[in-house]
């Protein structure tokens, strides 16, 4: 099973971090759940983490402050926003700031499975890569 | 015998005859028969009568008799006619012949012409004493040096002592003891001068008794006018004296019952008048008390205390003592030994009598003029004692000015009581009263009269009252009433109560009311007159118009009447707009079938429960009720009636109806005004919330989606994983139920709906808020901090709508501290209980808080500080407390922000019950009306 690569989870809403653990482990990935931002940054697993997905608002620090984090630690974790306030102007600043994907709650498996592939495709690449698959 | 003596008697030269024991002449002698001319025969028996002249028999003959009675020599005085005719006067010596002891067997005579010899002048010693025998005086014949020579018979008879005894007259006790002086002094004078002695003295009897006598003593001189003896007589003046004294003594009581003393002074001074002229005795005088019952004490000056209150009360009939006996009987009571007598034994008044040294009394009725008995006279001896005739003389005439005294003293007591009261009446009149006489002058001018026109009343009396009081105007008219009246009778004034004008001594004019009557007495006619000032009346009366017209004019303004309702007898009074109010013809007599009949069917049942207890106890009450008028339009009325009691301590209800529809109509448009606001607020809210809601909701759903997801391809697997799939299907109906709940609680915070009462914890109501913002508040970074006091009581209330206070004011605090980064978002929630009995929630932010000037603009219906909202806010959450009978109130905090908070009073929470006389507002009312 490692060769399974670990999908990660920051969420402070419990029954997300129940629920999709389970569901990543049956698309074939492993899983980890951390409740808040600095959780995840205290662990071993930023490393290990081929795709994180990211809650939004949390108390503390939130999403995108984790996101500026892991950038200031030089960690390019692919990102996927995920957020309950969902608008219209959440996902474009999301995306601008470097985000593989930015999904509404509640949002589908399939939406989740095709953002994930799409984190795995871009991987731990410099910015303009991730411009360039996201072209394509 | 006869025939012994007759040559004897003719031989004596002299007029002699003899009489038998009864007086009958037996025998004259000769001489007697040659000088009357008649023989023997006709001068026996009786016959010598004819030789008596005839002015002269009738006394002869009295003084014959009272010298056959006293058996003893004597002599008389006559003048008898000689046989030509002529009258000499003869001296009639009369001596009795007594054989044996005191047995007179005749009586000699003999009659001396002293005709010839000039009556007294050359009278003979013997002749001098037979003559002064028959003075009816007592003659003393006193020596030129002052000396006692002799004395008539008289004087032996009244001192009942001998010739020789009398002369030691200057120290013995002849004199009263104290006259000798004075008597000794004024006798030797006369002897030292020669003039008269004129004397009144007082000479003792033989029984030791005093008596007056005046003494006129007179020299009788020789040729030479040498005094050769004194001729002294005395006559007795005691009784005159005791007439003169009695009548001074009385002559004193009468002038002091004229002087004004007082009848106890006065009926003492009478005693002590009678103890002093009645020597030895004790005097007192009771009174009969105005019922005619009892005894009161009069006077008793010399009597013991003891004794007397032994008397005072006692009944007046016959059994209780002497005194109540003679008033009782209006008799004189004599009890002349007390030892003996054998009345009043039921009242032991005689014992108590003796006890106190008494042993005879002698009590008389004191009459007044009328005839009625007043009182009665007591004289007391310590001696067993008759009255003699003469102290009966003097009981009579001491009664008599007893009388006198009480009677004065009784009609004097009764007029000054009269006059007492009068004056009273005049001087503690509020009215003025002014007498005056027929020519209209002032005779009396009572205190009030002299503030009320400010004249003393020394300056006007005497003066013409019309020239006062009167207006010059009327002057002309009253005296040509009062000249009608005193000519013809008439008059359109007296005893009738009029309105007119007066004026002050400084000439103010004010209106009087004036009534006059005429004095019921003899004589010209005077009058009374009462004046009062109606100044004050007069204004009152108009000030009592005015305002009554005020309050009919208020009333009809204010829709709002006023009534009265007694419960026992059931009468309503109605003032002029209940009727109008009511819409019932003022003619109609108010009764509660009548109100009934105007009152809406559904509060029908209110108003007869408020009927029944309000009739039960007096209860002050308020309450609200429709009326369904006949067109079919319902008013609203507001009454409140207040208990009391009316003058014969019924219970009585004294209220006010309002007619308050229109009030309830605007109130009830504004109330949907605001319901509108606060739900156009809250749908306001509801945009700025739809992030936070959205998250709410798509949190659980997230879960849903995935679980189902994983769920399904759980089962796909092969082999299906059936408990994990059984796991992920539990966490998709969980997440289920949790969105469930969230929409209940959204449509219950903004769901359109109408204020409901009931207990509200704060505590827990600022929880569920706090829930629902609390993601919001998340995103916000907000450190919200809850400070609750968890002893915090609960507060009667709508839930939903103080949540949305609630909401709003953490929402704004939220809001201020948006812009905020340099510090951290902290906002505290806090409830206490506030000292004033009310429960306080605030909401403290450290944000931007507001500018000073602000504080007073928050809460206007549009003001703002953010850019986005709409600023109804606060102004709707404002009355909603105030719906609560709260208040809502801002101020800033010392550093940074600004606390907002409200208070609600406790007292709603014993207003569950919805009682009545609560003053409700609209809110509470309205739930109120609902429960009708």
């Amino acid at each position: 099973m490692t060769s399974r690569l670990l999908v990660s989870i920051v969420d402070d809403d419990e029954s997300v971090r129940e629920s999709l653990p389970d569901l990543l482990r049956e698309f074939g990935f492993a899983a980890e759940a951390f409740s808040s931002a600095e959780e995840f940054l205290a662990s071993d697993h930023i490393d290990l983490t081929s795709c994180l997905i990211l809650d939004m608002a949390m108390p503390g620090m939130s999403g995108p402050d984790l996101q500026r984090e892991l950038r200031l630690r030089r960690q390019d974790v692919p990102i996927v926003f995920i957020t309950g306030h969902g608008d219209e102007t959440v996902r474009p600043r999301a995306m601008a700031e470097g985000a593989v994907e930015c999904l509404l709650k509640p949002f589908s498996d399939a939406s989740l499975r095709d953002a994930i592939d799409l984190a795995l495709r871009v991987g731990r690449m410099p910015r303009s890569t991730i411009e360039c698959g996201k072209v394509r | 015998m006869e025939n012994d003596l007759s040559p004897v008697l003719d031989a004596l030269p002299g007029l002699v005859w003899t009489a038998l024991p009864d007086g009958n002449v037996d025998h004259v002698s000769r001489r007697w028969c040659e000088y009357t001319g008649l023989d023997a025969g006709q001068l026996v028996g009786a016959g010598w009568r004819r030789a008596v002249h005839p002015e002269d028999l009738p006394g002869l003959l009295e003084r014959w008799r009272s010298i056959l009675i006293a058996g003893a020599e004597s002599a008389m005085e006559a003048r008898l006619r000689r046989r030509d005719g002529e009258y000499h006067w003869f001296t009639i010596r009369v001596r009795p012949l007594v054989d044996g002891p005191q047995k007179i067997v005749k009586w000699i005579g003999l009659n001396i012409d002293i005709e010839d010899r000039g009556r007294l002048g050359r009278a003979s010693e013997s002749l001098y004493r037979s003559i002064s025998d028959t003075i009816p005086a007592m003659v003393f014949f006193m020596t030129p040096t002052g000396e006692l020579e002799s004395v008539n018979q008289h004087v032996l008879d009244y001192v009942g002592t001998t010739l020789e005894d009398l002369k030691g007259w200057r120290t013995g006790s002849l004199v009263h003891p104290d006259d000798l002086p004075s008597v000794r002094v004024a006798w030797d004078r006369s002897i030292a001068t020669g003039e008269p002695y004129d004397v009144e003295q007082r000479m003792r009897r033989a029984d030791g008794v005093y008596r007056w006598f005046h003494v006129r003593g007179m020299p009788r001189r020789d040729a030479r006018g040498q005094i050769v003896r004194w001729y002294m007589i005395e006559s007795d003046i005691d009784d005159r004296r005791r007439a003169e004294s009695l009548l001074l003594c009385e002559k004193q009581l009468l002038e002091m019952a004229a002087a004004g003393s007082s009848m106890s002074d006065i009926l003492v001074a009478l005693c002590r008048l009678v103890e002093t002229t009645s020597e030895g005795c004790y005097c007192s005088v009771v009174l009969v008390d105005p019922t005619g019952t009892r005894l009161e004490h009069g006077a008793a000056p010399s009597l013991p205390a003891t004794f007397i209150n032994s008397i005072i009360g006692r009944p007046v009939n016959v059994d209780s003592g002497p005194c109540a006996m003679a008033a009782h009987l209006n008799e004189q009571v004599i009890a002349a030994d007390l030892m003996l007598e054998t009345r009043w034994a039921a009242h032991a008044w005689c014992p108590m009598a003796m006890a106190h040294g008494l042993q005879a009394c002698w009590s008389t009725p004191i009459t007044s003029t009328m005839g009625k008995v007043v009182g009665a006279f007591a004289i007391y001896y310590d001696k067993p004692r008759t009255p003699t005739r003469e102290q009966q003389d003097l009981i009579a005439q001491f009664s008599h000015v007893a009388s006198i005294a009480i009677e004065r003293a009784l009609s004097d007591t009764a007029l000054k009581q009269s006059e007492a009261r009068k004056a009273a009446i005049l001087d503690a009149a509020l009215d003025c009263i002014i007498t005056m006489d027929h020519e209209g002058r002032v005779i009396e001018f009572n205190p009030a009269a002299e503030r009320t026109f400010g004249y003393p009343r020394g300056e006007i009396v005497g003066r013409e009252l019309a020239d006062a009081i009167i207006p010059p105007a009327l002057r002309k008219k009253h005296r040509q009433g009062m000249a009608r009246y005193l000519r013809t009778g008439e008059t359109r004034l007296i005893g009738k109560r009029v309105e007119m004008t007066a004026v002050r001594a400084d000439g103010s004019e004010f209106p009087v009311e004036l009534a006059i009557s005429r004095i019921p007495l003899e004589g010209p006619p005077s009058f009374t007159c009462y004046l009062r000032d109606i100044t004050e009346r007069r204004r009152s009366e108009e000030a009592l118009q005015r305002s009554g017209a005020f309050l009919t004019e208020a009333q009809h303004l204010s829709k709002t009447g006023s009534f009265s309702w007694c419960v026992a007898t059931g009468e309503i009074i109605w003032s002029e707009q209940v009727y109008r109010i009511f819409e019932f013809d003022q003619a109609i007599p108010v009764t509660l079938e009548l109100i009934g009949s105007r009152v809406h069917p559904d509060d029908i049942s209110l108003m007869k429960d408020m009927i029944a207890r309000v009739s039960a106890e007096a209860e002050d009450f308020e309450y609200e009720h429709r009326l369904l008028m006949p067109d079919q339009s319902v008013k609203y009325l507001h009454l409140v009636a207040h208990a009391t009691r009316n003058r014969r301590g019924q219970l009585e209800y004294i209220g006010a109806v309002q007619d308050v529809t229109k009030r309830r109509v605007s109130e009830e448009a504004l109330e949907d005004v605001r319901s509108e606001l606060a739900r156009v607020s809250r749908i306001a809210s509801l945009g700025a919330l739809t992030a936070s809601i959205a998250h709410e909701v798509n949190q659980p759903l997230s879960g849903i989606l995935t679980n189902a997801s994983t769920c399904l391809r759980m089962l796909a697997a092969d082999p299906p994983n059936v408990d994990g799939a059984r796991e992920t299907a539990r966490r998709t109906i969980r997440d289920g139920n949790r969105a469930s709940d969230v929409i209940v609680r959204l449509r219950a915070l903004f769901g359109k709906r109408r204020f409901s009462m009931e207990r509200v914890h704060l505590n827990e109501a600022t929880q569920e808020v706090i829930a629902l913002l609390l993601n919001e508040l998340k995103r916000d970074r907000i450190n919200i901090e809850m400070d609750f006091d968890d002893d915090l009581p609960t507060v009667m209330g709508d839930r939903v709508q103080l949540q949305q206070v609630i909401l709003n004011l953490v929402r704004n605090a939220s809001d201020a501290m948006g812009g905020i980064d340099n510090r951290p978002k902290r906002l505290i929630v806090k409830t206490e209980r506030d000292t004033d009995e009310s429960v306080r929630l605030t909401v403290k932010d450290e944000g931007v808080g507001f500018a000073p000037h602000d504080l007073h603009r928050i809460f206007d219906a549009f003001f703002t500080t953010k850019e986005a909202g709409m600023g109804i806010g606060l102004w709707v959450s404002r009355s909603i407390i105030e719906n609560h009978h709260g208040r809502l109130w801002a101020q800033p905090n010392d550093t940074h922000g600004a606390s907002v908070s409200f208070s609600i009073p406790l007292g709603l929470a014993s207003a569950e019950n919805h009682d009545l006389s609560v003053n409700w507002g609209p809110a509470t009312r309205d739930q109120v009306m609902r429960s009708l």
